[in-house]
């Protein structure tokens, strides 16, 4: 019975507004009761809150909630300042990730590969990242040391790469090594791995500091390990490092004396040559950029060339494959092939349910339309209302003056 | 020349019924482009293989082995009596554990140089070199010349297999391997092995802790760079024409233009 007694005669004189006729006594409830409980809630400053600025008409965002009670308080000022570094400084452990930098950058599945490195290093280690020639945004991907490997970005020797690798690693002695299952970075692992002569656990899909886990046997099992030394990486399968940035800080590792033979490089490739996707004939669903015809366009001839000087590959709506103007395999959409495209652009097409299906996965959709109610307006990054069988001739005209040829103009 | 297709024991990813996996079928397909050809399969029953005579393989040699036994140093022993040009094999197994080592580990007992995820093999212009089409992903290629023995994997973008012939089936030889092959005991992975479950895939570009509708917005597409949209209303064409150019650069998918007036 330690609870204060309450006096709810003072409580009310307390919170009594000052009568202004008499009439009759008026008191302010909204302020909070000092003795505790739950607050009141106050429905008109809530829904003042909810309130969109507007000209029009009162219109209110309900997904918002507003704060029951008092006014808003401003936003702490440490939230505006810049993330602090965090670094380690005597790391217990190193977990080394090796990304495949593709174009000398770290793709999604590079960061995802980082990611997991700083989930198995936890908070006593240090996530190092191998990475060969120069790059950017280790840091904040979540790498605290950067081992800079002494190799050709663009030559093609991934058995002397594994070896200078392997090397490293001897040197550095790491708790594990994480690569990418790509096709580059997968080769690499297990080059690596057959060099070490240390088993590999490849295409881990589940990953926790006690486990990883594979699947095996066409998807009917999966299996589970304590990390090794050597793991791959499936694609969308941990997530990209979200913490604050980290150092990233250059460290020298010194090459065992024993381990220069690694500099051998394989003398039996006479050469390698990158032979890029021709964008005519590359398959639908492979290809990076994809220019689509849809009932919008009438003048087909104008189309195949404003795609062939595009260098992109052609794709159609249903409509134009229906009515036998563009071959099926180009049909874009849920009955026709699902785009894995950087860069979608959409020449009249209004984007039915069926089509946006098949663009769900792409990256930048351009879109030209008539409708500015279109779902593909809606969907795209740059939309444009406007018929496309002008913008058509415009892009030639504009390419073609870039390309210092005027007799193209047309 | 003279070629060696790798041949595993495969299971059917559904059904899990013997199957011959779908790599070695399309590295069959390969090799009959080339020349002369030979399956080699280490493993306790050659039954498994006798689909492959079906794909188009005249010849089987069978290393018989016990189940646990590791393959590898037997396949390396028939290799190196056969002394092929090149050996193919599938890019990871099918069935089984899926690892993909296998090939590696041959390639690195024999001292030959490997080539992952060919596409196409022809010969080189030289003698004793090859051409092979590497497949990089997205349809683009490397083309690497090399001169062999050299031992290539094969992507599933290759050619397409054969059609089974059952005439080829019945004709076809499989023959056991003279001479005793020591087994050599298979490292055995300490794992833990339970029924497969599908795990959700991560939703990029959705914050953490968001609510279901940014989730939403995010796995649709809507939440990335498309609702930051520019729209263009009744532009003049040549405008809107400078925009989209524009924007394609920005995204990087057309190159910039050569001469810059």
């Amino acid at each position: 019975m330690t609870r204060p007694r309450r006096d709810p005669r003072a409580e009310r004189a307390a919170i009594r507004v000052p009568d202004r006729d008499g009439a009759r006594p008026r008191y302010d409830r909204s302020a909070r009761r000092p003795g505790g409980g739950r607050p009141r809630r106050d429905p008109r400053a809530e829904r003042a809150g909810q309130r969109v600025a507007g000209p029009l008409r009162l219109r209110y965002d309900l997904g918002q909630v507003a704060p029951a009670e008092g006014p808003v308080r401003a936003e702490p000022a440490q939230r505006t300042a810049a993330p602090t570094i965090l670094t380690v400084e005597a790391p217990d452990f190193l977990v080394v990730a090796v990304p495949d930098m593709a174009g000398g950058r770290l793709s999604a599945h590079d960061r995802q590969v980082l990611g997991a490195a700083r989930i198995l290093a936890g908070r006593e280690g240090g996530v190092a990242v191998l990475a060969v020639g120069a790059g950017a945004g280790y840091g904040s991907a979540g790498a605290d040391r950067l081992i800079s490997l002494d190799d050709d970005p663009d030559a093609y020797d991934p058995a002397g790469r594994a070896a200078r690798i392997a090397a490293t690693l001897a040197a550095l002695k790491p708790r594990h090594v994480l690569f990418p299952e790509t096709l580059d970075g997968g080769d690499l692992a297990r080059r690596v791995a057959v060099r070490m002569r240390e088993p590999l656990f490849g295409n881990a899909e589940g990953l926790s500091p006690t486990g990883l886990i594979r699947p095996a046997r066409g998807r009917s099992i999966e299996q589970r390990a304590a990390p090794g030394l050597l793991a791959t990486i499936a694609p969308e399968a941990v997530a990209e490092y979200a913490g604050p940035p980290r150092e990233a800080r250059l460290l020298p590792v010194e090459i065992d004396a024993s381990m220069r033979g690694a500099q051998e490089i394989t003398q039996e490739i006479l050469s390698a040559i990158r032979i890029p996707a021709d964008p005519a004939t590359v398959p639908l669903g492979l290809a990076e950029f994809v220019a689509a015809a849809g009932n919008g366009v009438t003048d087909l001839d104008t189309f195949r060339r404003l795609v062939a000087v595009l260098r992109a590959t052609p794709g159609a709506s249903r409509v134009l494959c229906d009515a036998g103007l563009m071959p099926r395999q180009t049909q874009v959409g849920a009955s026709g092939t699902v785009l894995a495209a950087t860069c979608y652009l959409a020449l009249g097409i209004s984007g039915a349910p069926q089509h946006l299906q098949g663009v769900a996965g792409c990256e930048h959709v351009v879109a030209v339309n008539t409708d500015l109610h279109a779902a593909m307006i809606e969907r795209a990054g740059l939309a444009i209302v406007q018929d496309a069988q002008l913008i058509m001739p415009a892009l030639l005209r504009l390419l073609g003056q870039e390309a210092g040829d005027p007799g193209d103009a047309a | 020349m003279k070629i060696a297709i790798l041949l595993s024991a495969g299971r059917h990813p559904v059904s899990g019924a013997a199957v011959l996996p779908r790599l070695e079928a399309q590295a069959i397909r390969l090799a009959a482009g080339l020349g002369q050809h030979i399956g080699l399969h280490a493993g306790p029953e050659a039954a498994v293989v006798a689909e492959a005579l079906g794909q188009g393989l005249a010849h089987i040699q069978h290393a018989a082995l016990p189940e646990e036994a590791d393959p590898v140093p037997a396949l390396a022993t028939c290799l190196a009596a056969l002394a092929p040009d090149l050996v193919l094999a599938g890019r990871r197994g099918q069935g089984g554990a899926e690892t993909g080592i296998v090939p590696y580990a041959v390639a690195d007992r024999l001292g030959y140089p490997l080539i992952p995820d060919i596409i196409a093999a022809a010969p080189g212009e030289e003698a004793g070199t090859l051409h092979l089409d590497q497949s990089l992903g997205r349809g683009a290629r490397r083309r690497v010349t090399i001169r062999g023995p050299v031992v290539a994997t094969v992507h599933p973008d290759a050619p397409a297999s054969f059609a089974y012939a059952y005439g080829q089936a019945r004709r076809g030889v499989i023959e056991p391997v003279v001479g005793a092959l020591a087994p050599h005991p298979a490292p055995v992975p300490a794992v833990e092995e339970r029924p497969y479950r599908r795990r959700p895939k991560l939703v990029k570009g959705a914050p953490a802790g968001s609510s279901a509708a940014e989730r939403l917005k995010a796995a649709t597409g809507e939440a990335g760079p498309a609702s930051s949209g520019r729209l263009l209303v009744r532009p003049d064409p040549d405008e809107a024409a400078r925009e989209i150019l524009a924007h394609l650069r920005r995204i990087g998918v057309l190159a910039a233009p050569r001469d810059p007036r």
